[in-house]
């Protein structure tokens, strides 16, 4: 640009991208819940291709640019591979129900407790803090690599990147705000084969990710009341529980727009989910499995103390059932339930044993 | 409490399980408790102060001990005891010197009180038909302003997986950064989408291209991201509100420069601490400049942005004359402040600074 062009009078103007812009005449009207994000999906601007052929990062419906670079590098352009039909709704309550852990949770209802449940609540928050920015970490990557045109996906991810941001930091703040500190890592989202991190496909990760780890986190967090010992407590799994709620739903609403509209996956989909339940009971990514040391500092924050051990083991096996009942119904719920019905599943079987032992 | 953590046993596998009797009800097998104990610290009590319980007030003992490089590859939390024989997850962000800033817990906090909803807290029925040449370019502005918000989302989502959990500080500023793009990525689209208009033409891209292909290094990513494109994008923010049409659009722009605020309080504090601690990151950060401004002369070149925010600063075709004297302006203001920003980083750039940039401050 020369100075010259710098200085152009008015009358030089162009205006021919004027009649190369997207389609004209929308009009979104704000609904009873604001102007969202499923009030602008209208015309050309409502639900996207099957296929995206959007390597330029352009939004979605705007006119194409023939010479622009093809910059995006996405790997998930298949609607059916990240497509879920309430992601809309998802993100727009994801904002409404943000919450600060500076000063949402009541801190000062936290008092000193006797060692042993002060260190038992101390090893669950470390656990905690190691486990759950997995949420944070892998989903950034997917959000990265899908094209814009499936935006809204998109967004919940996003919104879910921030809910474990936070969670990653309120346990944090647990552990060390009532004169404990952070104790041993438990090792499991490590990056082994199966494992969350390591999925090449988004399905494949969700599936583990939203429908088996957070959704055993979310039993747990919600049953919140039972292992809480002050409101801060309290307000933590609560707050928690609604944040990890909204991540379940993705995953389930995602695994069944896949299965509706990519039955030739069915097969490969069951296999995601037979290693999903080998690792449910597994337990090292979750709090409540079995011989971790975080379902011993459970069983010492259930019961009452490490004396009453036996009694909070009870209470965490009580917990575990409800674990694995939870996932059945979410997993019925995505369109695989038959895998309870025709023997393919071992959960329920394996979680009896494990029960009696 | 005794410090256990000498014990460097590897991991045990699960005890065996036993059958229970098969007269009496099964007993939970005993705990075996080895976990208690084990802590590099006890005892810590942070207390809430008057904005409630703020992650920078952990940063106490070992909480706060920021090593210059985090060698762990696991998710093992900043002072807690790691476990050994952890198979390693791939960090390539260990240097402390390639992501930290010392603000970033506070601007982490500040994002999340400063959080806001553009389905509800923009007053979207003051916003009320314009002129056809206004709306339409109102609307590109809207497209191209969506397209750099995207920008922002995937560079800094693929960056910062990819940072070791030791700077958590940093991934939880970048986890707001990356939902404030969500934000504004919604909020413009629907601006476009809600006044009888549409969607624009997209950016020709250029910028983005050089966003997205940094690859040096997340400090590279951050220059062209936070500073090049961010400032520009900033100050475009404000004459925006300056000359918004309602006040719809000007809660949109005044949150957006809120938000913008603290991602350049971050870069600024990120690049200073990395020139004031690596040899030569001066100099790089001067040589990256170079070819950054020659990419956004090149961007600049297409009129579709410059002659959309004519006519929305002249308030239609009529005004644009004046409204490209305020376009100047606005260049004026940016380059002054992006060259305020360098010189205060120690980079120095009256060397082979382009003459299409000099050539605004010249005519402001």
């Amino acid at each position: 640009m020369s100075e010259a062009e710098v200085l152009q009078p008015s009358s030089t103007l162009d205006l021919g991208w004027m009649d190369r812009q997207g389609e004209w005449g929308i009009r979104a009207v704000p609904g009873k819940q604001g102007l969202s994000l499923a009030d602008i999906q209208i015309g050309s601007y409502g639900e996207p291709e099957e296929r995206s052929d959007n390597q330029t990062g352009r939004p979605r419906g705007a006119g194409a640019r023939p010479n622009s670079y093809r910059i995006g590098g996405y790997a998930v352009m298949s609607k059916s591979e990240i497509w879920l039909d309430n992601a809309s709704f998802l993100y727009e309550e994801a904002l409404q129900r943000q919450w600060s852990s500076a000063t949402d949770v009541p801190w000062h209802t936290i008092k000193p407790l006797p060692d042993d449940i002060e260190e038992a609540e101390c090893q669950l928050a470390t656990f905690f803090t190691e486990v759950e920015f997995v949420a944070g970490d892998v989903p950034a990557r997917w959000i990265a690599s899908t094209t814009p045109d499936f935006f809204e996906p998109r967004q919940c991810l996003l919104a879910q990147v921030m809910d474990e941001s936070r969670h990653m930091d309120v346990f944090r703040k647990r552990a060390l705000a009532n004169g404990g500190g952070l104790m041993q890592t438990s090792g499991g989202t490590a990056g082994v084969v199966g494992s969350i991190d390591l999925a090449r496909d988004f399905t494949e990760m969700s599936s583990r990710l939203h429908i088996s780890g957070e959704g055993a986190v979310l039993t747990m967090f919600r049953m919140g009341e039972l292992m809480a010992y002050n409101e801060a407590e309290k307000a933590m799994y609560r707050l928690c529980a609604q944040d990890e709620a909204r991540h379940v739903a993705f995953g389930v609403m995602h695994m069944r727009y896949m299965s509706e509209t990519a039955p030739q996956r069915r097969e490969e989909i069951q296999c995601y989910l037979d290693e999903a339940e080998r690792q449910i009971l597994a337990g090292s990514q979750n709090p409540a499995g079995t011989q971790t040391d975080s379902s011993e500092a459970l069983a010492i924050l259930l019961g009452g103390g490490k004396d009453k051990y036996d009694e909070g083991v009870r209470k965490l096996i009580a917990i575990r059932k409800r674990q694995v009942q939870e996932y059945i119904k979410r997993v019925r719920s995505t369109g695989f339930g038959d895998r309870f019905d025709n023997g393919r599943s071992q959960l329920i079987r394996t979680f009896d044993d494990h029960a009696a032992a | 409490m005794t410090d256990k953590t000498d014990d460097k046993s590897p991991p045990q596998p699960p005890p065996p399980q036993t059958a229970p009797p098969q007269t009496a009800p099964p007993q939970p097998a005993p705990p075996n408790l080895k976990w208690m104990g084990k802590t590099h610290q006890w005892g810590t009590r942070v207390k809430p102060g008057k904005h409630g319980l703020r992650l920078g007030d952990l940063n106490v003992g070992i909480y706060g001990e920021v090593p210059p490089v985090w060698t762990d590859q696991t998710r093992a939390p900043r002072g807690a005891v790691s476990r050994r024989g952890v198979p390693p997850l791939g960090y390539a962000i260990r240097d402390k010197v390639d992501l930290w800033a010392d603000s970033a817990a506070d601007m982490y906090e500040e994002a999340i009180q400063r959080r806001w909803a553009p389905a509800v807290d923009v007053p979207w029925s003051t916003v009320k038909p314009l002129p056809d040449d206004v709306e339409r370019s109102i609307c590109q502005v809207c497209t191209e302003l969506s397209q750099y918000a995207n920008a922002d989302v995937e560079s800094v989502t693929y960056w910062q997986s990819q940072m070791a959990y030791g700077y958590h500080e940093i991934k939880q500023f970048l986890a707001t950064v990356s939902f404030d793009g969500a934000r504004h990525m919604e909020v413009f689209r629907k601006r476009a989408l809600c006044n009888g208009g549409g969607l624009g033409l997209e950016g020709p891209g250029e910028v983005n291209r050089m966003i997205l292909e940094s690859r040096g290094g997340w400090t590279e990513a951050v220059l062209y991201l936070f500073i090049v494109r961010g400032l520009f994008t900033q100050t475009m923010y404000r004459y925006l509100h300056r000359y918004a049409h309602n006040d719809a659009e000007r809660t949109i722009f005044a949150h957006c420069l809120e938000d913008k605020a603290r991602h350049l309080t971050y870069a600024i504090d990120h690049l200073r601490y990395a020139v004031n601690h690596q040899d030569d990151q001066n100099l790089i950060l001067q040589q990256l400049c170079f070819i950054g401004e020659r990419v956004l002369v090149r961007e600049l070149k297409d009129v579709v942005l410059r002659e959309a925010l004519t006519i929305v600063f002249g308030n239609g075709i009529s005004g644009a004359e004046q409204g490209g004297r305020i376009f100047r302006r606005m260049m004026s203001d940016y380059i002054t402040r992006y060259l305020a920003t360098l010189k205060w980083l120690g980079v120095e750039r009256r060397t082979l600074f382009p003459e299409e940039l000099s050539a605004y401050l010249k005519a402001s």
